[in-house]
Order: structure tokens, then sequence, then C-alpha cells
């Protein structure tokens, strides 16, 4: 036998060899990573650079594919988004039928039923080691992510109920100070007499809220106004809701007064009660964190009604105590959704790059889940952010062990709508919670 | 001979009629003609203001960001196999339990039909949950099987069926069965083609109701590659896209609803002689 074809031999078992070390090599790890948030494929689906990503999608997009482009362990975010709205239907379809996601979002509000139905991993050990400390986590963030003393999901961000305020109307109505910022009530009084005044100069409501098709604005709002009082609609042990308290009484009574003396822009659903805010049909729309963004952009367009007269705050202490309802999003990996070392490791991976981006996600208008960011110069130098951080500590939130969260919210919120739009006496809205909220609580795990 | 004078030609009452109809027809086509327009909008005009649509600015950039999703030929794909599949078999399905019940006899044949018919009064939440983990013990989700199989239970397919071939006359199948055909031939070769305007009907509602299945494609198709183009559509909306996002709403809306439009446009003598309960000449 010559010796060259058996030096070619060796070199093709090599080069062969070497292929197949390079295939093993390559041998990449898919990740599920299930959301909502929706897609923005067309613009942002090849965008690795976060800080050229604006909203949430273009966001929670960059920052997956920032991180597949990155990351040394051959990881590939696969995204499987979901509609918002019936996100927990198919989340739990999914764990029944076993195609259960690596990476989960989950509302605070939500993720205590999934701990207690013991479908999530505690995360301390993994969070380790990966770096992530609970004690970098904001007050509001480590309240919603922490339950028996186990931290169940990486938070992302906190987003709280404001007051968006058209501060070219307040001027009209002489509602703001010297130095151009609005002047807020302090009392249920001073509101009521603000909202008249407002109304008399301008012939607007002061208000804008959705008040059709929507559940979760009086909820929210009225929740705020008890927690306002240093009361809780929620009684400690998540088996009972208390809304015969004097506090629970009289924030009621406000909501219902404000809306039945015309100071609540009627028949708005969520667009609507947004396009009137933004029309200059009302001087303070009542929404959350995301909105303050497209705001800020209609604010820069001339000829808006809006036009150089935009601020947000936290929803006034009308009661006297600081507090506002808040929720917040956040990570999870449910389990049996990494199915080994390897993918819990790339899971693991993908949560400290979500870490990593708490500043540019908090971009979108949501308070930051980490508190060196809350803390940052650069955070406080986004439009309004000086004026909305106090939320991370003043924030409230229902507490973990009341079960059911979203079903209770529709439950509460429906009952205070029929109130002002049906003129249901107070005491029938507190009956009809009692025994509505009663049955979720009771009849849950 | 006496020509036969259309109720709607001639004359001003006609005239009147047919003024009528337009109109009725446009205040119909308004909502239609809304979304048509928003659809090439920006999204920062439209959440501003949803009138003046008929007013600049217009962009092209809602479609784009929809034809730009990766995903939307396999969902378009997945609802048409979904779609056609259910309404074949539905066709198949409940042609031949009509007929049975139409034409046959058998021990208990009125509570077996009562005992279908009864199913038009179960919700299709309420079967959800069984239903689903039935398809887990078969581990059938995210395949077409799934997607299709249950809607084939079709008791109002059936209802139709049995009534229209209970009004076919006797007669044709009798003399039939005289030439000593059997009763699959009769059923194939005389009655089946005598009910095309009432399968044509189930056609066109089994297709729609499938087209537009939203529920059960959520929970079953949980796969980004077997989204249904229902599912699909609804995944790639933002949070809160009734305020930011109504333009591309609107898109989609356009788009989910074109197939249906082109299938209306090819199959349009069809369906009115359907719908109407007559047969195309």
């Amino acid at each position: 036998m010559s010796k060259i074809p058996c030096a070619l031999g060796i070199i093709a078992l090599g080069a062969l060899g070497a292929v197949a070390l390079a295939a093993c090599g390559d041998k990449k790890t898919e990740l599920s990573f299930t959301r909502f948030f929706g897609s923005c494929e067309a613009e942002y689906g090849k965008v690795t650079d976060v800080k050229q990503a604006h909203g949430e999608c273009g966001i929670i997009t960059s920052i997956a594919n920032q991180f597949t482009a990155t990351n040394p362990d051959h990881v590939v975010v696969k995204p499987q988004i979901v509609e918002w709205g019936p996100y927990y239907d198919q989340l739990s379809a999914r764990i029944v039928s076993g195609d259960i996601p690596a990476v989960a979002v989950m509302h605070e509000s939500a993720l205590g039923d999934f701990v207690a139905r013991n479908l999530v991993e505690p995360l301390d050990d993994g969070l380790k080691s990966i770096g992530i400390s609970p004690a970098e986590f904001t007050d509001q963030a480590r309240r919603g992510t922490v339950i028996g003393g186990k931290v169940y999901a990486l938070p992302f961000d906190t987003w709280s109920w404001l007051w968006h305020i058209n501060l070219n109307m307040m001027k009209k109505a002489e509602l703001v100070n010297a130095d151009g910022s609005p002047i807020l009530p302090t009392t249920p009084d001073e509101l009521i007499t603000q909202a008249e005044k407002f109304k008399a100069a301008t012939g607007k409501p002061y208000f804008a809220w959705p008040t059709v098709n929507d559940s979760a604005a009086a909820y929210r709002t009225f929740l705020t106004l008890v927690a306002q009082q240093g009361a809780t609609v929620f009684p400690p042990g998540g088996k009972t809701v208390d809304v015969r308290s004097d506090a629970a009484r009289r924030a009621l009574e406000l909501i219902n007064r404000l809306y039945g003396e015309g100071h609540v822009k009627t028949g708005a659903d969520y667009g609507a009660a947004n396009q009137a805010f933004l029309g200059g049909e009302a001087g303070i729309v009542v929404v959350g964190t995301w909105t303050i963004d497209d705001f800020l952009n209609q604010s820069k367009q001339a000829g808006s009604p809006l036009a150089g007269g935009y601020t947000v705050v936290p929803f006034p202490p009308i009661f006297g105590k600081k507090a506002v309802f808040a929720d917040g999003h956040s990570w999870v990996l449910l389990k049996g959704g990494t199915r080994d070392d390897r993918s819990r490791k790339a899971a693991l991976g993908l949560l400290r790059a979500l870490w990593d981006n708490d500043f540019e996600w908090s971009r979108t208008g949501h308070l930051p889940a980490r508190r060196s960011v809350a803390d940052s110069a650069t955070y406080k130098a986004l439009p309004f952010r000086a004026n909305i951080a106090e939320i991370t500590s003043t924030a409230y939130s229902v507490p973990s062990d009341v079960p059911r969260q979203r079903a209770v919210e529709v439950a509460v919120g429906e009952e205070v709508s029929s109130m002002y739009l049906t003129k249901k006496p107070i005491p029938e809205v507190q009956t009809a919670i009692e025994q509505r909220v009663g049955k979720l609580l009771v009849g849950a795990n | 001979m006496t020509a036969t004078r259309h109720p709607m030609s001639g004359g001003l009452g006609g005239r009147l009629a047919i003024l009528a109809v337009v109109l009725l027809a446009a205040i119909w086509m308004l909502p239609l003609a809304w979304v048509f327009a928003a659809s090439f909008k920006p999204n920062d005009v439209l959440m501003v203001r949803t009138d003046g649509l008929l007013s600049p600015p217009f962009t092209l950039r809602n479609y784009e960001n929809l034809i730009g999703t990766s995903s939307l030929l396999r969902w378009l794909a997945n609802s048409a196999i979904v779609s056609l599949g259910q309404t074949a078999l539905v066709l198949v399905l409940s042609s031949l339990a009509g007929y049975g019940f139409a034409r046959t006899s058998f021990p208990g044949k009125r509570w077996v039909f009562g005992f279908v018919l009864a199913g038009l009064a179960v919700p299709e939440q309420a079967i959800l949950i069984p239903l689903h983990r039935l398809f887990v013990g078969l581990a059938l989700h995210n395949t077409y099987t799934a997607l299709i199989f249950p809607r084939l239970a079709a008791p109002f397919g059936v209802y139709l069926m049995t009534q229209y071939f209970k009004a076919i006359p006797r007669e044709l199948e009798e003399a039939a069965l005289l030439d000593n055909a059997s009763r699959l031939k009769i059923f194939l070769r005389i009655v089946l083609p005598m009910s095309l305007p009432a399968q044509a009907t189930l056609g066109i509602f089994s297709f729609l109701t499938a087209w537009n299945d939203y529920l059960w494609p959520l929970v079953s198709a949980t796969r980004p590659d077997m989204y249904t183009l229902t599912v699909g559509l609804a995944s790639i909306q933002t949070n809160f896209a009734q305020a930011e996002g109504i333009g591309f709403l609107m898109a989609q809306a356009i788009f989910a609803g074109l197939p249906i439009f082109i299938v209306y446009l090819f199959f349009q003598k069809h369906i009115v002689a359907a719908v109407s309960g007559t047969t195309v000449g």
C-alpha cells in the first residue's frame, strides 16, 4: 500500500472528525420563551441593539435577539407569542398537555396562583448562580415575587396607576402653580372643588377613564383610594374580602360622586378614554405607566391639544397616605419547562439578559424592578421618571395569598362600574362584591 | 303569452324599493369601509381620532408590518387546511347521518336523533376542558387532527341534511330500488346530487365557522407553527392595540377576511343560491 493514499485517508478521517466535532460544538439549545407584548418581526426581527428599539414589543424582541446573537452557549431563543387577554388560559392548557415553555412572562398578580398549584420553580439558587440577589429588587418588586420567603420569579418591572394631565387645560382652569406644575387635590373635597372649577372653565370633564367594556380601571382606582386610607379590601389570609369598612365606603362614595356630577367622561372604553384625553375632551386620564411615551410624543406635535402641556404624576394621595395600585411583569421558570441542566442553564442565561436590560425596558414607561436602575440618574433623566419613581416603594398590590386575582378584578370592577353606570345603591354593590368575590376566594385551593 | 314582471322593476314603487335596498346596503357597508380606510392610516393618528379617515396621512406600514411576520403564510395554510378538511368531513358525515335518519329505520332512531339534536344545546365552553384532556390523553394537541376532529360532531349539519333528505320525494328512490340499485348507489347517484343546495349551505357555514374559530385552536394549537390565522393574528397584537395599534388591527381584519371575500367572488352564484334555497342553472 502506498503512503500517499494512506496519508489521504488519514487526512480525510481527520477532516471528518473535525466536522463531527464542529457539529457537536455547534449544537444549539433551543429555548422556548413564552410571552405577550405582541410581535413586531417586520420592524425588529433582526435588531440586536436594544438601545435602538422602542416600545414593549420592540425592546423585548431585541433583548431576545441580542441574547441569541451573543450568548456563548449557542442558545437560540424561540419566542412563543400569545395574545395578552387569553394568555393564562393558553399557558394553563399547555401545562396540562405537557407542552411547557422554559421561560414565561407572568404578572405578579397571577404568580400566587401558579405557586399555590406548585407549577413554578423557586429561583433562589438559580438567581444566585447568575449573580442576581433579591436585595437588588425594589421594595415593590420583592413584594410581588417573593412568596413564603422564596423567590419565584425574576421581576422585570412595576406598572402602576397614574394621572396623565393636560396642563394646557389645567392652566385655563387656573389649576397650575407658578412653576407650571399642576395643583393637585389633597382631599376628596378639594378634588370635587377642582373638578367643578375645571368644568366651569373648560366645559369639559376633569377625568377620563374607561367606563365601558372595562372593569380594570374601576378596580384599580377603588383599591388605590382604599389603600390611601391605610386600609385594605383583602384582609390577611386571602379568604375574605372587606368592602364594608368606612374606607371602602368613602372610596365608593367618592367615585360615585365624581361620575354622578359629570366629572368623568361618559361612554368611553379604553381607547376612547385615551382619545378623549389626547383630543382635549378631558383634563386628566387615569391610566397606567405604559402610555407615557405615546402621550409625550403627542405633546410634541404642534396643533395637538396636549402640545407642550403634558405631565404625569402618581395617583395623588386624595385620602392622605401615598399609595397607588400596582402590579408588575416578571419571568418564571415553570416546572418541567427545562428538561436538563443545559436547558436550565440556558433559561437562567436569558433571565440574566432580561435583568441586564431592565433600564432599557423602563424606557417603555414601566418602572424598573432593579433598585440600582430606579435610583440611577440615567433613569431619572428619562421624561417624567423622577415624578413617578417613588411608586417603587409606595405602591400597593394585592397580597399574593389572594387567589384568582384576575377574576377578582373583574368581579369587583364590574360591581363598582355598575354602581356609577346604573346607579346601583352602594349597599347592594357591597353585597354583590362580597358574594361574587367570596365565592372565588373560598372556592380556590 | 304574458310576461312576468319583476316586482323590483319599473314604476315608482320599484325604484323606491331599489333605492331603499341600496341605502340599506350602503349603511351595512359603512363599518367595513371604515375598517378598510383605517387600515391605511398611521396608528399614532388613529390614537387621537378615528374620524376623518378619508383625508391624509395614509400609510402602508400596517400591511408591511403584517406581511413582515414570517409565520403569516404558515398560519394562512393552517387555517385553509383545517377549514377545508373540517368542511369536507362535516359534509360527508352529516350527509350520511342525515340520510340514515331520513330514510332508514332502526331501533331507537327517534332517541338517537333526539340525542344528536341535544348537542345543539351544549355550549362549546362546557366541554372544553374534558375535550382538552381527551386530546392530552391521545397526545394529539398541536396536530391537524386535534384542530379538525372535535368539530366534526355537527348536530346542525345532521339536522339540516335530515330535513332536506326528507323533503326529496321517495318515489325517485323507489324507482331506483325497483331497478335493483343498492342503498349506497341510490344515495350517491340520486339523493346526493339533489341535495347540493343544502350541501352548499352547510359547506359555507362549516367553512366560516372553522375559519373564524378561536377558542379551541387557542388551547390546542399552542406551538406557533400550528397556530391558525385567528390565533396567530391575535398573538401579534400589542397589549393595548385597541388604543395604540388600531390601524394594524384593521389591516389584520382585512387580511383575515380577504380569503373569504375571494371565495365569495368565485362562488357568488352558488352561495346566493344556497342561502336562498334554489339551484344554480
